[in-house]
């Protein structure tokens, strides 16, 4: 019986070792660099992989994108597209800005400019519309 | 590549849902009725106290004699089946599709964990494959189904793995990912993999006749 | 891990019973059979077991036929392979060939312990779809010679052993005799209306073990008990019907036996040192005749003995001397609890006592119970080699010093003096009624 109940102690705490070597090892940060999205909110993540250069000009350009509207768009108090008026200048987080969830990360906020990109380029059914096509390790 | 993608994370997860929940459901309704019909002393026996007493004892690592004595299988079991679960409904790439899509979000776990939990459950089904096929009776009992199953489980992770570190061709494992996620989610009510949902129940059952009836443990 | 030998060739059955039962089955009538027990007779529970293993083989450990034999066939996951799993998959049509195997796994290497519902994760109970194969055997007439004589003398006799009733009052009445040799005024009292307690017995005490029946009366008399035994048919508990599948008989034996004792107005049933007739009274029976516990109160030997011990109603002249083991029959520990009171008497009795691993619960199974000994001569050498591993069980208490070995079940008894005889464990066996009635200070 006291051999059984060793052995118990003995493994259970190998067990609840490796589970809290997992569990330790959250603390681990990916590096982020390229970023060039003025993004605050997001800046403390340790969960998002750093976003790819985007190239605005080149992008416009490459998509025939004249109106900046069409992605800095304003929407009026009933949550209708405001047609002629644009945002730039303003950032994203000053009307998308979401509660952060645990992990600090404004997850609503990426949400938001995840369904921007990948709505427009699965219509066009041009451009990235997977996670690590943007997000380059 | 975006036609399969739209379909996919589309119409196709609609399906993959429906199958899932409803199969699933069939699947209860069709046992229940049964046991009803047939089996209806199961009912009197059932005790909540006693199945809640043997189900307790299977839930916790080595809290019967069977995983003791087998403690390379209870250590992997255990470490698998949490990874299994954890991983899916709190990596991020997946919780923020549930903020897109649903527009609800929970925890999530840092990528260096979801990426080492991952690594177990591959690791954990190397080791069922190599129980397969190197233990003499594990090799007797199992059947080509049994090789199905563990491929249907460890493909999702396998290519979640790919696609986190972006091998060669990851775009299109993508696609594969999700598709290996939701056959799998499809091939629960109608494999082995159902008894994720029937453990509760043979367990409690046995721990109810053990508890109940014979008054004698049942771990 | 233990590692398993590969499978090994099965040994070609040579029982009568199976081989004449099979020449009378067709394709046909196998599959109309074995439709009707899955349709009838069985549902989700049959269903969910063999839905739901996963094939994990964690139960291997669980079964002392693959402990000692080490052949992966013997696991009770295996012998779901051979017998029922193959069965639903094809949904019956399966050929005699095949229903020969099923038989012979079914009947002789299942012990029906349920140990192995202790070692799978799902609490899959493996002796169930057994108990499952053995009915559809039953109906098909294919089942082992000795043990299908038993069913038959219990559908004649209603007791196992062909005892007919004038034989059964004379023996009572012999050992009455004997036992005032060492007890004057001691009796036997028959058919005593309102006893305190009913005393049954199974088919085989009166037949091969008459001094139990003379022991268990010297205890009755010096405890002073207000008991009787019938003398009429329902003095045999014991139960094959049981475990050849026949439970319309078994419902007809258990019924006449919980009878007895209610038309007596007894109030409680004690049985003797028997196992499967305690699971088929206490478990089995009673369920199948609609009662969900038995309808009077059964107790069995340990559990009375244990009262005794408990309300000092006997005394001992000086403990047993011998250092003992102690066997857990799976019938009334895993299947009532009953070993921490049998204990309790071995320490009210025993000098030295020294425990058997694993126990309890875990005791590894005599490969005599389940009907499986009752299956005679043509399968003796086949489980006497499954006991192996309790044979190692036996070896390793003896090391300790272990010289007697305590087994409170009859099929037990057969079982381990087997084993003790062709392993050379050369120990001694008895029952607590054996060592109670050795150390019983008989009242003046």
């Amino acid at each position: 019986m006291k051999k059984i109940i060793h052995n118990i102690i003995i493994l259970t705490s190998i067990f609840v070792t490796g589970i809290g070597l997992i569990l330790m090892s959250a603390g681990i940060v990916y590096a982020d660099d390229c970023f060039n999205i003025n993004n605050e909110s997001i800046d403390k993540n340790t969960n998002t992989r750093p976003f790819i250069c985007f190239e605005h000009d080149i992008h416009n350009e490459t998509a025939g994108i004249e109106n900046c509207s069409e992605c800095h768009h304003i929407y009026d108090e009933h949550e209708e597209l405001v047609p002629d008026e644009s945002s730039e200048g303003q950032p994203c987080s000053e009307c998308h800005a979401d509660s952060k969830n645990s992990n600090n990360t404004d997850i609503g906020l990426a949400a938001k400019y995840h369904k921007l990109c990948r709505d427009c380029h699965l219509s066009r059914e041009k451009g990235p519309v997977v996670c690590g096509e943007c997000h380059r390790k | 590549m975006h036609d399969y993608y739209s379909f996919f994370t589309g119409p196709f997860a609609w399906i993959t849902f429906l199958v899932f929940i409803f199969g699933s459901g069939w699947r209860f309704y069709s046992i229940w009725q049964l046991a009803k019909k047939k089996d209806s002393a199961v009912f009197e026996y059932m005790n909540m106290k006693f199945a809640l007493r043997s189900i307790a004892h299977w839930i916790i690592p080595f809290g019967s004699r069977s995983m003791q004595i087998n403690p390379a299988m209870t250590v992997v079991t255990f470490m698998f089946h949490i990874s299994l679960f954890i991983t899916p409904l709190f990596v991020f790439g997946h919780v923020v599709l549930w903020k897109e899509n649903f527009n609800i979000s929970w925890f999530t776990l840092s990528n260096t964990v979801a990426d080492l939990m991952t690594l177990i459950v591959i690791g954990s089904c190397l080791f069922f494959l190599w129980r397969r096929i190197k233990l003499a009776d594990v090799r007797y009992l199992t059947t080509p189904m049994d090789f199905i199953i563990l491929f249907i489980v460890a493909a999702p992770f396998v290519t979640g793995f790919w696609v986190y570190h972006q091998f060669p061709g990851f775009a299109v494992m993508t696609i594969i990912h999700i598709i290996s996620g939701e056959i799998m989610l499809m091939a629960i009510p109608f494999t082995k993999l159902f008894h994720m949902f029937l453990f509760p129940f043979t367990r409690g059952y046995i721990g109810s006749e053990f508890g109940g009836v014979r008054m004698a443990k049942d771990w | 891990m233990t590692e398993a030998k590969s499978v090994t060739e099965t040994k070609k059955t040579e029982d009568q019973g199976i081989l004449k039962g099979l020449e009378q089955l067709t394709p046909e009538k196998i599959e109309s059979v074995i439709q009707q027990v899955l349709s009838d007779e069985t549902g989700a529970r049959l269903k969910v077991y063999v839905e739901t293993c996963v094939h994990c083989g964690m139960c291997s450990k669980g079964c002392h036929f693959f402990l000692s034999l080490n052949d992966p066939r013997y696991s009770p996951a295996g012998k779901v392979k051979q017998t029922l799993w193959e069965i639903m998959r094809k949904k019956g049509k399966v050929s005699p060939e095949f229903i020969k195997q099923a038989a012979t796994i079914a009947y002789t290497q299942c012990n029906m312990c349920k140990r192995c519902a202790m070692y799978c994760p799902f609490g899959l109970d493996v002796a169930y779809v057994m108990s499952v194969m053995r009915r559809i055997c039953h109906k098909l007439g294919v089942v082992p010679l000795y043990i299908q004589d038993t069913a038959h003398s219990h559908s004649v006799t209603m007791n196992q052993m062909w005892v007919k009733d004038d034989e059964w009052i004379d023996t009572l009445m012999w050992q009455e005799e004997e036992a005032q040799d060492a007890m004057e005024n001691l009796r036997i009292p028959l058919d005593k209306e309102g006893a305190d307690i009913f005393y049954s017995v199974i088919g085989p005490e009166p037949k091969f073990r008459a001094q139990l029946i003379f022991q268990a009366a010297v205890i009755m008399n010096a405890a002073g008990e207000n008991w009787t035994m019938p003398s009429m048919p329902g003095w045999d508990n014991s139960d094959m019907c049981m475990f050849t599948g026949d439970y319309e008989m078994m419902e007809r034996l258990k019924r006449r036996h919980f009878e007895s004792a209610l038309n007596l107005r007894a109030k409680r049933i004690v049985m003797g040192e028997c196992g499967h007739a305690f699971r088929s009274v206490y478990d089995v029976g009673n369920r199948a005749l609609g009662w969900r516990m038995p309808p009077i109160e059964v107790v069995h030997a340990i559990e009375y003995y244990n009262e005794l011990f408990e309300n000092n109603k006997i005394k001992i002249k000086k403990k047993f001397e011998q250092p003992v083991t102690l066997h857990d029959p799976c019938n009334i520990s895993r299947g009532r609890g009953l070993h921490e009171m049998a204990r309790n008497i071995v320490n009210a009795t025993c000098e030295n006592f020294i425990e058997m691993t694993p126990n309890r619960e875990h005791n590894y199974c005599c490969s005599a119970g389940g009907g499986v000994i009752n299956c005679g001569p043509p399968f003796k050498n086949a489980r006497v080699e499954s006991g192996k591993q309790k044979a190692k069980q036996l070896f390793a208490a003896k090391a300790k010093g272990a010289e007697v070995v305590i087994a409170p079940c009859h099929n037990c008894h057969g079982g381990l003096e087997d084993i003790i005889h062709h392993y050379g464990v050369e120990m001694e066996l008895k029952f607590f009624g054996d060592i109670i009635y050795e150390i019983l200070e008989l009242p003046e």
